[in-house]
């Protein structure tokens, strides 16, 4: 190794310390406000603004479950973004597969369609998703309660299309699916066609191949796109915001923006704590999604 | 021949299997972004005539969007809010990031994990993390922060709306920028950075010259990807501003929700709906091309 000249060494000392200050500037313009949330939640009498409690207190948690529905709104939030996630998997599984196999003439148009569905907005498209469910749910209601009468009502409220759980299941779902096919789609690129070549000369039929040899090898292709499909879905705002109305069927953003509006009775200290809740396991399945972000980005610049 | 006939089988097996996705994307997406279209030409609504008995109104809904000045004023605030956090915001600290976490500094891991938790909160607890940080007058946190500069409080929420929302997206979005650009600065090659140096090059000289040339791909995608994705963001600053004061940081996403779910006008919504496909449309086109598709 060449030595190094002492004014390359100054020089270089002196960029790093450079580096040093930026980033920690940066990290802490990033950090700040979750020592708020998590500092406020603990504090007994918690204000809008940081500091550093009064009194350590648990009790603002144990109102989210004793006085709020925080209990309700967790379950619901697991129910319908675990639900979305585990469609998203399995179409994209099967949908990314076939993408990245096929020969046929239109494997390219679709994959570029499939690139352009995933850029339109949401917020664009919620008006006339919203006139779709709609007459799908009038559809269903109708014909539901011919055949049940009043009992119609609970089982609208799971397999309603508008303020029911399979509707918002459904359109989560579809948000995040166009990003999963590219994910598994590239990562079936990624693998060898030898072994189920080899499972398909042993006569074995596709659903075989599908269990004994696919999904063992899709693992971590699944697991990257079923946590991003969960991040986004988790994240969001405004589709629940959109699609559900009951209060039986309130998830975590629903609840929390709620609490929040509710002016005059504004109490930080349990907001924060909701936020918490919220905030955990997002931040969990990003901390397992951190080795696959380089990979789908960097994947996105390659092709 | 028999060959081929077996290709046939596993191609109509192959589509088979697609088709479940293929079936949600049309009913929950390329439908709907299909019947926007027709509904921007009715009158449809949740209340009054309209919701009982919907008609065609030509372009009327063009002709109001045209002449309304609400509508410019979203699309002027969109535009502001994604040069301001996406084109510069998020891509100068994302750069700046991805190009100091290159040197072999110690705590490397941790200043990334730090940089990477904004882009994890969900949207409702950014917004509510930041109105702690901005409200409050001389107790809110920004208020603390600046003092020690000498900088007066403020109700920053009420008197910068526009120039806050940035900031607090800009917060949000570091992270997407700095990985995919870490992912481009890591194909330059070392090489030309040693060749360079030997030249006698300076730093800036290297970045202008090297660095910035061969990273436009990159960034162009870089550019493509956060300018649709920042368009397409409402909840973060719905839960902040709710659009206000006085439509300061009405997006246009917020606008088409305010228009077709707190004034009910379906068919209205619908059309400024359609503008923002539109524009989505033209620069999901050039990202198409920047993605090269490999088959």
């Amino acid at each position: 190794m060449a030595a190094i000249a002492p004014a390359e060494s100054a020089n270089k000392g002196r960029s790093d310390l450079l580096a040093y200050a930026t980033l920690s500037i940066i990290s802490i313009f990033c950090a700040i406000p979750f020592f708020w949330v998590l500092l406020a939640s603990l504090d007994g009498d918690a204000q809008l603004f940081l500091r550093w409690p009064a009194q350590w207190t648990l009790s603002n948690y144990a109102r989210v479950f004793l006085t709020e529905d925080g209990a309700k709104w967790l379950f619901n939030s697991l129910l319908v973004v675990g639900g979305a996630t585990l469609l998203v998997m399995i179409l994209a599984g099967l949908g990314g597969y076939a993408l990245s196999r096929t020969r046929a003439s239109w494997k390219l148009p679709l994959l570029y369609a499939i690139l352009l569905v995933r850029v339109l907005p949401p917020t664009a498209l919620v008006v006339p998703l919203y006139k779709v469910l709609l007459t799908l749910n009038n559809v269903e209601a109708t014909f539901l309660r011919s055949l049940f009468g009043e009992t119609a009502r609970p089982i609208m409220r799971w397999t309603g299309f508008i303020d029911g759980y399979l509707g918002i299941i459904l359109v989560l779902a579809a948000m995040q699916l166009p990003l999963a096919l590219w994910i598994m789609k590239t990562f079936f690129d990624g693998l060898p066609r030898d072994y189920e070549e080899a499972a398909l000369m042993d006569g074995a039929s596709l659903l075989q191949r599908i269990r004994r040899v696919l999904i063992p090898l899709a693992l971590p292709g699944l697991t990257a796109a079923g946590l991003f499909a969960f991040m986004a879905a988790w994240g969001d705002f405004l589709l629940p915001l959109i699609f559900l109305s009951s209060p039986e069927l309130q998830t975590l953003p629903l609840g929390l923006f709620r609490a929040f509006l509710r002016v005059n009775t504004i109490d930080y200290g349990l907001l924060a704590a909701l936020a918490f809740i919220y905030l955990l396991p997002a931040v969990i399945a990003f901390g397992f999604a951190r080795r696959f972000l380089v990979q789908t980005f960097a994947g996105g610049v390659k092709g | 021949m028999g060959r081929n006939l077996h290709e046939q089988r596993v191609e109509r097996q192959l589509l088979i299997v697609l088709l479940p996705s293929l079936a949600l994307l049309s009913a929950f997406v390329i439908y709907p972004a299909l019947y926007s279209v027709y509904l921007s030409f009715t009158n449809e609504a949740l209340v009054g005539p309209g919701a009982l008995a919907p008609r065609l109104v030509g372009l009327r809904n063009y002709a109001r969007l045209f002449n309304d000045t609400k509508f410019w004023n979203s699309l002027l605030v969109t535009f502001v809010f994604v040069l301001g956090s996406a084109v510069i915001g998020q891509f100068v600290l994302g750069l700046v990031c991805a190009m100091a976490l290159r040197r072999p500094i110690r705590l490397r891991r941790i200043f990334s994990s730090i940089i990477l938790l904004p882009n994890a909160a969900p949207e409702v607890v950014a917004g509510f993390m930041w109105i702690s940080m901005l409200s409050g007058g001389e107790h809110a946190t920004l208020s603390r922060i600046v003092a020690a500069f000498g900088v007066e409080p403020a109700d920053w929420l009420n008197t910068f709306p526009l120039a806050m929302i940035i900031v607090v997206n800009t917060w949000r979005g570091i992270a997407t920028a700095m990985i995919l650009l870490t992912a481009g600065l890591s194909t330059i090659p070392s090489e030309i950075y040693e060749a360079a140096r030997m030249d006698g090059a300076t730093p800036q000289q290297m970045f202008r010259r090297i660095t910035l040339p061969l990273m436009m791909p990159t960034i162009l995608l870089y550019m493509l990807i956060s300018a649709v994705s920042t368009i397409a963001v409402f909840g973060l600053v719905y839960a902040l501003t709710r659009g206000g004061p006085g439509g300061a940081t009405e997006l246009v996403s917020i606008y088409i929700y305010n228009q077709s779910f707190a004034a009910y006008q379906l068919g209205y919504g619908a059309a400024v709906a359609v503008i923002v496909l539109i524009i989505a449309l033209l620069l999901g086109v050039g990202y198409v091309k920047a993605m090269k598709v490999e088959i």
